[in-house]
C-alpha cells in the first residue's frame, strides 16, 4: 500500500466504524464472555484517536522510504506498537470508559480480530467498493 | 584538443527519459540547476550556461574553464563533482572523461562526434514486427488515401458520404487495439456501454499480441515472471484477486503448500522483508484470454491501420482507416464523438554507432536490438561459444545476462563484456531516501517508486508545474533493475568466475573485422584507445516514445498544431484529455508511453494504464456519454460479482 496522511485517516476512521464495531459488538454484549461490557467500544475509539496522531508518524517515517509505501510487515508492526502503548496506558493511567483491571488477554484478543479484520477488509473490501480508493492513497472521500 | 575552438562536445543519457542528450558548448561553461545562479561571464568571457532539471544538482554546481592549455573544472555543489568516480573541487578533465554531477553522468569530448542521427527501429506498418530497415516516410507517402478532404481542419460528414468510402458510425473508437486499448474497452464495459457502441482499431486480436513479442524478444519467456505488482491486473479493474492470490490459490490446490505460503508471504513483506512477487508472464496473458471473452473484445475488435483523424463539422471525430491484406486494398472511415489513442511505443530507440554499422556493413546479425527477435545469438552462443557485449544496464540487461547464464550451463566457454558509459556508485536521491545501488546496477521494483501509480508521489506530480514535473521524473525515474537475488547472484558469480566483466566507456566507433565487432572506445587521453572484440552486440538501451515517430501521431499533432511536453509526447490533461483536439461535445483521450511527461509518471505500466481508464471513464460518465455510468459502491460491487462468476458486464 502507498497510503497518503489524508488516506490513512479515512480508512482508519471507516473500517474502524464499521468493520471495527462489527467486530467489538459480540464481546461488548457479552456473547463470548461471560459479563458484557461497553468497554471493549471505548477500546475501540482511543485506537482511532490515538491513531490519528500515529499516522501523523507514519507518514513522516514513511517519507524515508524510497517507494513511499506502507507494507503489510509494517502495518504488522505498527498495529502491535499501537496495542502496547495502549495496553500500557491502560494499565498505568486511567482511561475514562475502561475499567484498569481489564483483562489482558480479552483486550489483546479483541485488539487482534479487530486488527486483522480491518487489514483484511482494506485488502478487500476498499478495493472492491472504492475503486478509486487505490489510486488515492486510501482516500475514499 | 585544439585550444582555438574552446569548445567541447558533452554526452549524456537523460536520466528521466534515457534519451541520449549531446551539446556542444564553447568555453567557459556553468553548469547548473538555475540559471540565474549561474555567473553570465567571467574575465569577460561569454560563460556557456548547462541548465540540468535535477534536484541532486545545486543551482550552481561546477564550472569548466581553459587555464594555460587546460581544462579545468571547479566544483562549486556541497554535493560534490566527481572525475571518472573520483570528487574533485578542482580538477583537470581530459578526453574522454566522465564528469559527474548528482544523477548526471557526462562523458566529455574534445573532438567532434560524427554521430548526429536520430536512429531508431520502425514497427513495421502490416506486420508490427521490428523492423530496422523500414523507413519511416514510406508509411506516411501514400496517393489517394486518406482523401483529399482531410485537408481540412474540420471536415463536413456530407463530403465524407461523397467519398465513396464506407463510413461507419459508432460512439466510441480505441485506437490501437494493444493493452491500453484493451484496459480502456474494459472500463466502457463495466461502466455500462454495450459491445456495439464499441470500436477497437488495431493489427492484432490479441491485445497482448505487439506486448507479448516484446517480451519474449527481450527474454521474457511465459514462464518468467514480469516486472509488475501483483494487484496490477489488467484484466481486473480493482486488482483483487490479485495475481499473488490468484497463484496462491492455483498452486494450493496443487498441493505446492509452501510455494501458495511464500507468495502470500511475498505480498504482505516485500520489498522490506521479502523480494517484490511479480507475476508469471503466461498467467498474465492467459487473464487477459478471459476478460477479453468476458467483455466480448473480439466482436468489438476491427483490423486496420489507422492514417488520420480529424474533427467533424458535428462535433464527431472522422477516422481514416486501412484494412488492406495482400490480395485487396480496403478503406474505411469510422465517425466516432469518443476517441481513445493508445498507440504504444512508436519505435525502439537504436544507439547511434550500432545503426551506423549495420547500415555499413549490412551486419543484422551481429549487432542486434534486444527487443528484436535474436534467439540466433543464444543458439550460436550455445553450440560454438563465444563473447557478447552488452550495452544498457536496466531490465532487460539484466533479463539477457539470466538467458546467457542458463545458455552457459550447457556450455562454458561464453563470456560477457558490460558496457556501461559511466561507473555508478550512487543511487538517485530524492527527500530523504535514496536507491540502492550494486555492482554498477541501481535497484528499484518497477519503473517508478510505487507512490507514483496511486501515492504521494502521484498526487505531488499531478500538482506540480511543468518545470517541477521535469524534475521529479528525472529524480524517480532512470535507468533501473529490480533487485532479484537469482539475478545478483548471477553477476556476482559471473564478476567473480570471470565469465561476465563491466566495463566504462563512451564508444567511438564499431567496427567488422575478419569474424568479429570490433567497438572502439574513446580513451582517457589522446593516444588510449580501446578496442572490445566480441561475436555480438545486443542493444539493451530501451524503447523511444517521442509522439514524431509514429506516423499517425505526427500528422495529427502537425495538423492540429498540438501542444508537446517537454519529452516531445502528447500533452494530456489530468484526466488524459487531449484538450486541444476537443470537437464540441466530442473528446479525444490518450494513454500510455505517448503521454509520459505530463501529469502522471506511470503511464507505461498495467496499472498506469488502468488509472488514465478509470480518469477518463469518469470524465465521460461526468459529460453523459451514452451508455456510461459513474461506478458507485454497489454498481462497483455487483460488476466485480460478475467478474468473479465470469459473466459479461452489460
Ligand atoms: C518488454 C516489456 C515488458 C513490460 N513489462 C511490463 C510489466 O511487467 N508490467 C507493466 O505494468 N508494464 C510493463 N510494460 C509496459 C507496458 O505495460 C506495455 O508496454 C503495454 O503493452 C503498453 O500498452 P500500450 O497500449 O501503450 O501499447 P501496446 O500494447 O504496444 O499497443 C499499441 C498498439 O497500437 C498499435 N498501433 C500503433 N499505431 C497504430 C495505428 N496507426 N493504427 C492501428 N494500430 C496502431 C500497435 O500495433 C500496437 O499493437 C512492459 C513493456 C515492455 C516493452
Amino acid at each position: 500500500m502507498t497510503p497518503t496522511l489524508l488516506g490513512r485517516w479515512q480508512t482508519r476512521l471507516l473500517l474502524l466504524a464499521t468493520i471495527g464495531a462489527f467486530v467489538t459488538s459480540p464481546f461488548a454484549l457479552g456473547y463470548l464472555r461471560p459479563e458484557a461490557s461497553f468497554s471493549f467500544f471505548w477500546v475501540l475509539g482511543y485506537v482511532a484517536i490515538f491513531g490519528i496522531a500515529w499516522d501523523i508518524v507514519y507518514d513522516y517515517l514513511q517519507k524515508f522510504r524510497w517507494d513511499r509505501d506502507w507494507p503489510g510487515v509494517l502495518q504488522l508492526l505498527a498495529g502491535i506498537w499501537e496495542a502496547a502503548f495502549l495496553a500500557v496506558i491502560l494499565k498505568i493511567f486511567h482511561l475514562p470508559g475502561i475499567p484498569q483491571e481489564t483483562s489482558l488477554f480479552w483486550f489483546a484478543l479483541h485488539y487482534s480480530l479487530v486488527w486483522l479484520s480491518v487489514y483484511i477488509s482494506a485488502q478487500v473490501i476498499m478495493r472492491i467498493l472504492f475503486l478509486r480508493w487505490r489510486f488515492h492513497g486510501g482516500q475514499w472521500l | 584538443m585544439n585550444p582555438d575552438s574552446r569548445q567541447i562536445q558533452l554526452n549524456w543519457v537523460d536520466p528521466t527519459t534515457k534519451e541520449q542528450q549531446k551539446l556542444r558548448l564553447k568555453l567557459p561553461i556553468a553548469i547548473g540547476r538555475e540559471l540565474s545562479k549561474m555567473p553570465s561571464t567571467i574575465h569577460g568571457d561569454r560563460v556557456s550556461r548547462l541548465v540540468l532539471e535535477s534536484t541532486q544538482v545545486s543551482r550552481f554546481h561546477a564550472l569548466i574553464l581553459f587555464e594555460q592549455g587546460q581544462l579545468v573544472v571547479t566544483n562549486q555543489s556541497q554535493s560534490g563533482t566527481f572525475i571518472n568516480g573520483i570528487s574533485v573541487n578542482r580538477g583537470v578533465l581530459n578526453h574522454g572523461d566522465q564528469l559527474q554531477m548528482g544523477n548526471y553522468a557526462i562523458a566529455v569530448t574534445f573532438v567532434a562526434s560524427s554521430l548526429e542521427t536520430d536512429s531508431v527501429i520502425s514497427f513495421h506498418p502490416d506486420t508490427d514486427l521490428p523492423e530496422p530497415e523500414v523507413q519511416r516516410k514510406t508509411v506516411t507517402a501514400t496517393s489517394d488515401f486518406p482523401p483529399a478532404i482531410f485537408q481540412s481542419q474540420q471536415i463536413s460528414v456530407r463530403d465524407l458520404y461523397a467519398t465513396n468510402l464506407p463510413v461507419y458510425q459508432i460512439d466510441y473508437v480505441a485506437i490501437g487495439a494493444g493493452l491500453g486499448s484493451f484496459i480502456w474497452v474494459d472500463f466502457l464495459r463495466i461502466f455500462g456501454v454495450k459491445v456495439r457502441q464499441i470500436v477497437a482499431i488495431g493489427l492484432e486480436k490479441q491485445p497482448y499480441a505487439r506486448y507479448q513479442r516484446l517480451c519474449l524478444n527481450s527474454q521474457i519467456p511465459l514462464h518468467e515472471r514480469l516486472r509488475s505488482n501483483s494487484d496490477s491486473c489488467p484484466d481486473n479493474i480493482w486488482g483483487w484477486p490479485s495475481y499473488a492470490i490468484r497463484e496462491a490459490w492455483r498452486d494450493f490446490y496443487k498441493g505446492k503448500i509452501n510455494s501458495a505460503l511464500q507468495y502470500l508471504w511475498q505480498v504482505f513483506a516485500e520489498p522490506t522483508l521479502a523480494e517484490t512477487y511479480t507475476p508469471r508472464a503466461g498467467n498474465v496473458f492467459d487473464s487477459i484470454d478471459r476478460e477479453a471473452k468476458r467483455i466480448g473484445w473480439h466482436q468489438i475488435f476491427r483490423y486496420g491501420r489507422v492514417r488520420a483523424i480529424r474533427k467533424t463539422d458535428d462535433e464527431r471525430y472522422a477516422i481514416a482507416y486501412s484494412c488492406s491484406s495482400s490480395n485487396h486494398r480496403d478503406r474505411a472511415i469510422v465517425l466516432a464523438r469518443y476517441v481513445h489513442l493508445a498507440t504504444g511505443y512508436p519505435a525502439i530507440q537504436f544507439l547511434p554507432d550500432l545503426q551506423k554499422y549495420r547500415e555499413k556493413t549490412q551486419d543484422f546479425k551481429s549487432v542486434v536490438n534486444a527487443y528484436e527477435q535474436h534467439e540466433h545469438v543464444y543458439k550460436h552462443l550455445e553450440r560454438y561459444g563465444g563473447t557478447v557485449l552488452i550495452r544498457g544496464r536496466g531490465i532487460v540487461a539484466s533479463r539477457i545476462v539470466q538467458r546467457i547464464y542458463e545458455v552457459r550451463q550447457r556450455n562454458r566457454n561464453i563470456f560477457v563484456l558490460h558496457l556501461m558509459r559511466s561507473p555508478k556508485s550512487q543511487g538517485n536521491k530524492f527527500d530523504a531516501a535514496q536507491r540502492q545501488v550494486e555492482n554498477h546496477y541501481e535497484f528499484q521494483p518497477f519503473n517508478w517508486p510505487k507512490a507514483c501509480w496511486g501515492g504521494e508521489l502521484r498526487a505531488i506530480l499531478e500538482n506540480a508545474s511543468p518545470q517541477q514535473r521535469q524534475q521529479f521524473l528525472k529524480d524517480w525515474g532512470g535507468t533501473t533493475t529490480a533487485a532479484r537475488s537469482d539475478w545478483r547472484r548471477i553477476v556476482q558469480e559471473g564478476i567473480s568466475q570471470g565469465w561476465y566483466q563491466i566495463t566504462f566507456g563512451e564508444v567511438e566507433r564499431v567496427e567488422r573485422e575478419q569474424q568479429n565487432t570490433i567497438t572502439y572506445i574513446k580513451g582517457k587521453d589522446l593516444q588510449g584507445q580501446i578496442k572490445l572484440q566480441a561475436d555480438f552486440i545486443i542493444d539493451a538501451t530501451g524503447l523511444e516514445a517521442k509522439a514524431k515517430s509514429n506516423p499517425l501521431l505526427d500528422d495529427l499533432v502537425t495538423h492540429y498544431n498540438l501542444p508537446l511536453n517537454h519529452l516531445g509526447r502528447l500533452a494530456v490533461a489530468h484526466d488524459f484529455e487531449i484538450t486541444e483536439m476537443r470537437s464540441g461535445k466530442g473528446r479525444m483521450y490518450a494513454a500510455g508511453a505517448i503521454t509520459l511527461g505530463g501529469p502522471y509518471a506511470a503511464v507505461d505500466s498495467f496499472l498506469g494504464l488502468q488509472y488514465a481508464a478509470l480518469r477518463s471513464a469518469d470524465s465521460l460518465a461526468a459529460v453523459r456519454a451514452p451508455g456510461m455510468h459513474r461506478l458507485n459502491c454497489f454498481c462497483s460491487f455487483s460488476q466485480w460479482c460478475k467478474w468473479i462468476t465470469n459473466q459479461s458486464p452489460v
